[in-house]
């Protein structure tokens, strides 16, 4: 897999990060070797494996709302920015 | 230091109170943590009130629980309501827990008297506690060395003395790995043996809180402690807890253990020496040594740094700043609220995180992640066939004794490659156990490790305690 040259610093944006000169340097070289490295895996036949997407049902339960009053005012408290029983975030545009 | 067991007894006995446990403790971390840096807060009047308040009860002829007075140190990315949790990371600086975790919980009901929280890599990412915003935890065996990682600060507190035992998470050796480096026990359980509600999750697939203790029987009895169902986990299972502590059997005769063909070919002559050692003194002990084959192991480090680091820029996705955590009001608008927030993470962190977003990329998902989870449950399934053959697998832990504070900083994939015992064990959700087999010439301890089947741990507990006692 060839990265191409700004892959650090579009791949960081895209995950909400920014980086500086200097670390989407460091990154771009470290992250080209180590998906040189993991290219290994390919050499493997995995065709005898099934279908990896398959969720175990005993693993699910339903989701509750929690209607503890105390814990969901600390939750809310813990917002940098709040209003009422909102976050307040900056404008988008 | 006493051990888990020889406090509880004491306490329960009424030969030592929990306050004089804990003061001991206090009084340890108070001389040793400015040159180790085991501990990155310490709750002295909390934890004194607590111990009192298990005497005074102790005192009304009440029955105190099985950690009756032993001062433990918790994992900075495990929450204790009302107390800091911040992973070590600039991102949760100010974070307070509003809830417990299930194993505090755990911890609290069986008496234990929790004293601080341990330094470790930011957000569990790393080997060898060097990318903690607190800054670098010193091996107590030698502090120019690491004490390795990610639970790197749980394993030096256990290892100086501080407190008979920690309790770290270990998603690719992070527990068993440190605890290799520091001479003493560590046990991660099979995946789903203890509830990781209220454990700040790093990869989902993987994570699991283990154990590090000064012997094998404090391990074994805080692990049991700490088991079970828990319905605020889907993950956990509902299969019956042994009491570990309990069950040792008489000697180790009849016991089958695997060494897995080729593992000690790219070792080093010391560690290799011992873990042959270690292998020939088990014989001694009754056991049978076989030859194992567990082809597709070589590819477990590649795969962990590909599924893991992708399950973590998933769950690493929620810290924007907004809810909780760093947030710079200064930002022009939202988007650039997000970026300034999230680009506080540390290197390691933020590598990862872009890592795993590249392998999950569309044009990348089948070649690299789906690969990944295919290949890893080839590496199960290697370790299935191997347990009908055998009881435990014996392997070294780590490949390599402590090594310097700063060493590797330019090779990533170096550090990367010494994982590749111990991430195994979470590749295929197995129950894995380091135990201390011996020094390298210059007197840092080696490490030797056993794996068992995913609900199993008994057999690994048992081979270990054994193993200590004839040593």
């Amino acid at each position: 897999m060839r990265l191409d040259d700004k892959h650090a610093t579009t791949c960081a944006r895209m995950v909400k990060m920014t980086l500086t000169e200097k670390e989407a340097e460091k990154y771009q070289a470290e992250l080209q070797d180590l998906f040189d490295w993991v290219k290994q895996l390919s050499e493997v036949d995995v065709k005898q494996v099934g279908d990896c997407a398959a969720v175990r049902a005993a693993y699910l339960r339903p989701d509750v709302p929690v209607t503890d009053e105390a814990l969901s005012q600390q939750l809310v408290g813990a917002f940098s920015v709040q209003e009422g029983n909102c976050a307040k975030v900056k404008k988008v545009l | 230091m006493k051990t888990v067991f020889e406090i509880v007894q004491a306490v329960q006995a009424g030969t030592l109170t929990a306050r004089q446990a804990v003061q001991e403790s206090l009084q340890k971390i108070k001389e040793l943590n400015p040159q180790i840096n085991a501990f990155v807060e310490v709750w002295p009047e909390e934890a004194l009130k607590r111990a009192e308040e298990i005497d005074a009860r102790r005192s009304r002829g009440e029955k105190l629980g099985p950690l009756a007075g032993v001062p433990i140190g918790i994992k900075d990315n495990i929450l204790y309501k009302g107390h800091k949790a911040t992973c070590c990371s600039k991102m949760l600086a100010n974070y307070v827990a509003p809830y417990n975790s299930t194993v505090v919980e755990k911890l609290l009901a069986a008496d234990a008297v929790i004293v601080g929280r341990t330094n470790m890599d930011e957000f569990a990412m790393g080997s060898s506690n060097q990318t903690s915003v607190y800054g670098p935890v010193h091996n107590p065996i030698d502090f120019d060395r690491v004490p390795g990682g990610s639970s790197g600060g749980s394993a030096a507190a256990v290892a100086a003395g501080m407190v008979p035992a920690t309790l770290g998470t270990d998603t690719g050796g992070s527990v068993r790995q440190p605890a290799s480096f520091c001479g003493i026990v560590g046990i991660k359980p099979g995946y789903g043996r203890i509830s990781r509600y209220g454990v700040v999750a790093f990869s989902s697939s993987a994570d699991q809180v283990g154990v590090l203790a000064s012997d094998v029987k404090g391990a074994a009895l805080v692990l049991e402690t700490l088991c079970g169902r828990d319905e605020n986990d889907s993950t956990s299972l509902e299969n019956e807890v042994p009491a570990f502590s309990q069950n040792f059997t008489a000697d180790l005769k009849g016991l089958k253990i695997g060494m897995p063909k080729g593992f000690l070919d790219n070792l080093g002559e010391e560690v290799k020496e011992k873990i042959l050692a270690s292998a020939e003194k088990f014989k001694a002990l009754g056991a049978e040594i076989l030859e194992v084959d567990i082809p597709h192991a070589k590819y477990s480090a590649p795969c962990y740094y590909i599924i893991t680091s992708a399950e973590a820029s998933s769950n690493l996705g929620r810290f924007d700043g907004l809810r909780y955590g760093y947030n710079d009001e200064k930002a022009a608008d939202l988007n650039a609220n997000y970026e300034s927030n999230r680009s506080q993470f540390g290197e390691e962190v933020k590598k990862r995180i872009i890592i795993g977003a590249t392998a999950l990329k569309s044009e990348n998902f089948e070649e690299c992640y789906l690969q990944a989870v295919k290949v890893r449950e080839l590496i199960k399934k290697d370790f299935e066939k191997a347990f009908e053959q055998v009881d435990v697998i014996l392997t070294p832990t780590s490949p390599t004794t402590a090594f310097h504070l700063g060493a590797h900083k330019d090779n990533p994939l170096a550090v990367y490659l010494a994982d590749l015992y111990t991430c195994q064990g979470n590749m295929g959700g197995l129950a894995g156990i380091s135990i201390p087999c011996g020094e390298d010439k210059l007197g840092l301890p080696v490490g030797l490790q056993l794996y068992g089947p995913i609900l199993e741990e008994e057999k690994i507990l048992n081979a270990a305690y054994h193993f200590e006692k004839g040593l």
